[in-house]
């Protein structure tokens, strides 16, 4: 599990990255649900889930294998990797 | 923000799921610069495709290209060429690895003893007398007889202005020989006389179209949404064109902004060294390209911005749906 402040921190910036570079309206970072499924009810494709990874690739120092999108379905598990991969 | 169930009935949101996780990423390949027809308005022949690259004659670089492919995610092979049946050991070398489908003028069966559920695309353009003027003779009295019941076998039936009011006949036929068939208009790339298209005759076809889907429900494979879009060029208020389409040549796409587009989409040659600029002629107007696959991509691609409201997306699942239909990715 991760720590409480890191989990809210990372799914936090993840979220607004998500809003940010997919353009979602009508959301803010802190009221996006972080276990809303990213495909079957955001409707992103892996197209964009490519394009959240570059930018979170770049902010976190770490690398997002393409092979791992599909376990990468809500924010919360986004999280939870980039918690992984940096520890 | 809206949500996919915030919009779809238990229903939709059903079919929805049975699509949205399958990242189809398609690659097409040239099997040959060789065919056995000379058609007018072929792409390939008339922008002199089949001059760019000696073709590769080694099986076994046939083999270990395809292999690196699938380690690029390739996950559908599209042949096209050329006539793929004509080097049916290349053919295999794909379907033996990765979904594969192929087109064809279906002039030479399949044999579906070595390929038993690979799924063929028969090109057909239109009726008796359309066939003689742009391909010489009428394939259709061949192609029909290699592949009558085949069920892993459609026709792509490129419909040309001339057929316009004449489509029925054609979809029967189609329907009598036990087969499927899918629509996409020519984009006429030899200026044939007389085979271009009017606004009034693509107004016409669209209405055309969606009778014969109406009509013919089990044997045509589309939906109207594509009509619209294939037959007006629009999409959610957007022209279709160079700057939308999906389906270039990522390595030689040097467009700003990027618009969305297939991942990692390559078209190779038989060389398999040199890549085309796009899934069909370089020298082709965007502004006029009637490709039909490429349509469909333009709407697969931009699934979030069919999320205006439910029909957008209904409309967008079942271009999805007949995509995925036509690449047997799920069923009929």
């Amino acid at each position: 599990m991760l720590a409480a402040t890191e989990t809210a921190d990372i799914i936090i910036r993840v979220s607004e990255v998500l809003i940010n570079e997919l353009k979602l309206e009508d959301v803010t970072p802190e009221s996006f649900d972080p276990d809303i499924d990213l495909v079957d009810e955001v409707g992103i494709d892996s197209m964009d889930l490519a394009t959240v990874a570059l930018v979170l690739q770049d902010e976190y120092g770490i690398r997002i294998d393409e092979d791992d999108y599909p376990k990468l379905t809500t924010v919360r598990f986004i999280a939870q990797y980039i918690h992984d991969r940096r520890a | 923000m809206k949500t996919v169930s915030s919009l779809l009935d238990p229903e939709w949101h059903a079919r929805y799921k049975r699509i949205a996780k399958l990242n189809i990423r398609s690659s097409i390949y040239d099997v040959t610069n060789k065919c056995n027809l000379r058609c007018k308005g072929c792409f390939f022949f008339s922008s002199d495709e089949h001059k760019v690259a000696d073709e590769e004659k080694d099986i076994h670089k046939w083999e270990n290209f395809i292999d690196k492919e699938m380690q690029r995610g390739v996950n559908l092979a599209i042949l096209i060429g050329g006539e793929p049946t004509l080097y049916l050991d290349r053919v295999e070398a794909f379907y033996r690895r990765l979904p594969t489908f192929c087109a064809t003028n279906g002039l030479i069966k399949v044999p579906r003893d070595r390929f038993p559920n690979m799924m063929v695309g028969i090109s057909l353009w239109g009726d008796e007398a359309d066939e003689k003027v742009l391909r010489g003779k009428d394939t259709f009295a061949i192609s029909s007889k290699n592949y009558e019941g085949d069920p892993y076998t459609y026709y792509l039936y490129t419909i040309t202005p001339k057929q316009i009011g004449k489509t029925e006949r054609i979809i029967r036929k189609i329907r009598d020989v036990g087969l499927k068939v899918h629509m996409q208009l020519l984009s006429n790339d030899e200026g044939v006389d007389g085979f271009s298209w009017t606004p009034g005759e693509l107004e016409a076809v669209h209405e055309e179209m969606d009778a014969m889907l109406d009509r013919y429900p089990e044997t045509v494979v589309s939906c109207k949404y594509y009509h619209q879009i294939i037959s007006t060029g629009m999409m959610l208020g957007r022209r279709f064109g160079w700057q939308e389409c999906p389906s270039v040549t990522k390595p030689l796409d040097i467009r700003d902004p990027q618009p969305k587009r297939l991942i990692e989409f390559i078209r190779w040659a038989s060389d398999l060294n040199t890549m085309h600029r796009c899934c069909t002629s370089e020298t082709r107007d965007c502004s006029t390209c009637k490709d039909g696959a490429a349509h469909m991509s333009w709407v697969m691609v931009n699934k979030r911005a069919h999320m205006r409201s439910s029909r957008d997306l209904q409309n967008w699942i079942e271009v999805y749906e007949m995509f995925a239909k036509l690449y047997q990715f799920i069923p009929w």
